[in-house]
């Protein structure tokens, strides 16, 4: 029997600190986290949250470790999270890798944040060439993998789902905790008026920044003025939002001719979204796959997985190289991992084709 | 464990401080080193950071135009400095000797 190959994986680009030990079949032996939650009407800043990442990261560590009953030496490879994100936030894990990796003589592996998600939800739903969706407070974008990357049909053109969805709740001084979107999801439960809002989809990209300050002015006047309640506004956003995604996901569907959807990323654990989405996909003939809040919102076993996948294809990231970066696009990634099949798929094209030339 | 001094000098490179970590072990100070040398200063026209390893020390020397980017650059590599220090006394035991 061959060993078991384990990974472990540091997720730190927004507001939570993750800790993660996979194996490469997917089984999380432990997945940890810790959220930075700030007072209602308060966003997260990058040095406050850096500074909440340098309190729990190491107690993270052997909480991961303790709970999955692996020891360093067990590991084969040490997984952060390379960027997109917030630079100070993601330079907590980074720094803790370079450290572990030196003392315990493992190597690196930089991940992407998104591509990571993508890995995480098609392991645990077990979706094998989706549509994904990719919804969080930093990042909207609808990719499909194709030739050897994921990528991106469509995306916003200005802030991401989960910051709209976070920035209302701040108007409203909804509380943070869990997170404001699942506070808006709670109340958006008890709206009985539908209040009509600007719908902002072009092609197969979005925006969302226009809705906000829309929303953000209509509020506080019809309040106000009773004209509705804060549970209408909360419902008539998700509506709204929602619709706009569930139309340039069915867009990008159509044109890479793939029938399943797949959700991840923090906002994708709203049941309403998954619920209008699930309708779409039945309508066309596919299937929703959809992962709750363990997977959805970021953690550290997301990384350690993907990161793994990539190690176990040969890929790794000398200490020198490992650095961070705030942008990094989900289609700069080579999905080596995802390549063998398929190029065996375009190597039996190519023979076909040459046949048909012969004859 | 840190002896700071700030010199204003000529040059437009006015302000500088220096930071010296005695780790008692050319190991750790060449752990730490190597870890934190992989991050640049994100303005380097207008902060400097040189980084040594002697005697089981390490010796960091910072030059600004400005107090403010000193002060911010400074302020910035203590937090990670702390959290790599921090990684090895947690996760370092049985390694060194």
């Amino acid at each position: 029997m061959t060993k078991r190959m384990v990974a472990l994986g540091f997720e730190g680009s927004a507001n939570k600190i993750g800790v993660g030990v996979v194996t490469l079949d997917g089984t999380i032996l432990s997945n940890p986290r810790h959220t930075y939650i700030t007072p209602p009407g308060h966003g997260f800043l990058p040095r406050e949250t850096a500074q909440h990442h340098l309190q729990h990261v190491l107690p993270l560590v052997r909480s991961a470790l303790h709970d999955a009953g692996v020891t360093p030496d067990q590991i084969d490879c040490l997984c952060y999270t390379k960027g997109p994100g917030m630079g100070a936030p993601l330079q907590v894990s980074a720094v803790v890798v370079r450290v572990l990796s030196q003392m315990w003589k493992k190597p690196i592996v930089g991940v992407n944040h998104c591509v990571a998600h993508i890995e995480m939800g098609r392991v645990v739903t077990g979706a094998c060439d989706p549509v994904v969706l990719y919804v969080s407070g930093g990042n909207t974008q609808v990719i499909a993998y194709s030739e050897g990357r994921y990528r991106i049909f469509g995306e916003t053109i200005d802030i991401a789902v989960g910051n709209c969805l976070d920035r209302f709740a701040r108007v409203l001084t909804l509380s943070n905790d869990p997170s404001p979107g699942y506070n808006i999801e709670q109340l958006a439960k008890k709206g009985e008026q539908f209040i009509e809002l600007p719908y902002a989809v072009k092609g197969i990209d979005v925006s969302f920044s226009g809705i906000l300050s829309y929303i953000e002015a209509t509020a506080v006047e019809k309040l106000k003025s009773n004209e509705c309640t804060p549970a209408d506004l909360c419902y008539s956003l998700q509506e709204t939002l929602f619709a706009m995604l569930v139309e340039i996901t069915e867009r990008a569907m159509a044109h890479c001719d793939k029938k399943d959807v797949l959700i991840v990323g923090g906002v994708g654990c709203n049941e309403r979204l998954q619920e209008m989405m699930r309708i779409m996909c039945s309508e066309r003939g596919g299937n929703l796959f959809a992962t709750d809040d363990r997977y959805c919102i970021d953690n550290g076993a997301m990384i350690a997985y993907t990161g793994l996948l990539a190690y176990a294809h040969g890929l790794s990231t000398p200490l020198e190289e490992s650095t961070f970066t705030q942008r990094f696009r989900t289609d700069e990634v080579l999905a080596v991992w995802r390549e063998p099949k398929e190029s065996h798929v375009a190597d039996g094209l190519k023979k076909d084709m040459r046949l048909q030339q012969v004859n | 464990m840190a002896d700071l001094v700030a010199v204003p000098s000529s040059s437009s490179w006015e302000f500088s401080c220096d930071l010296e970590v005695d780790f008692k072990s050319a190991d750790k100070a060449t752990i730490v080193y190597t870890a934190l040398a992989v991050d640049k200063e994100l303005q380097p026209d207008k902060v400097k950071r040189q980084m040594t390893v002697a005697d089981g020390k390490l010796y960091v020397h910072f030059e600004a135009t400005e107090p403010r980017f000193l002060r911010a650059s400074f302020s910035a590599f203590m937090d990670v400095l702390t959290l790599a220090t921090k990684t090895i006394e947690e996760f370092g035991q049985g390694i060194f000797q």
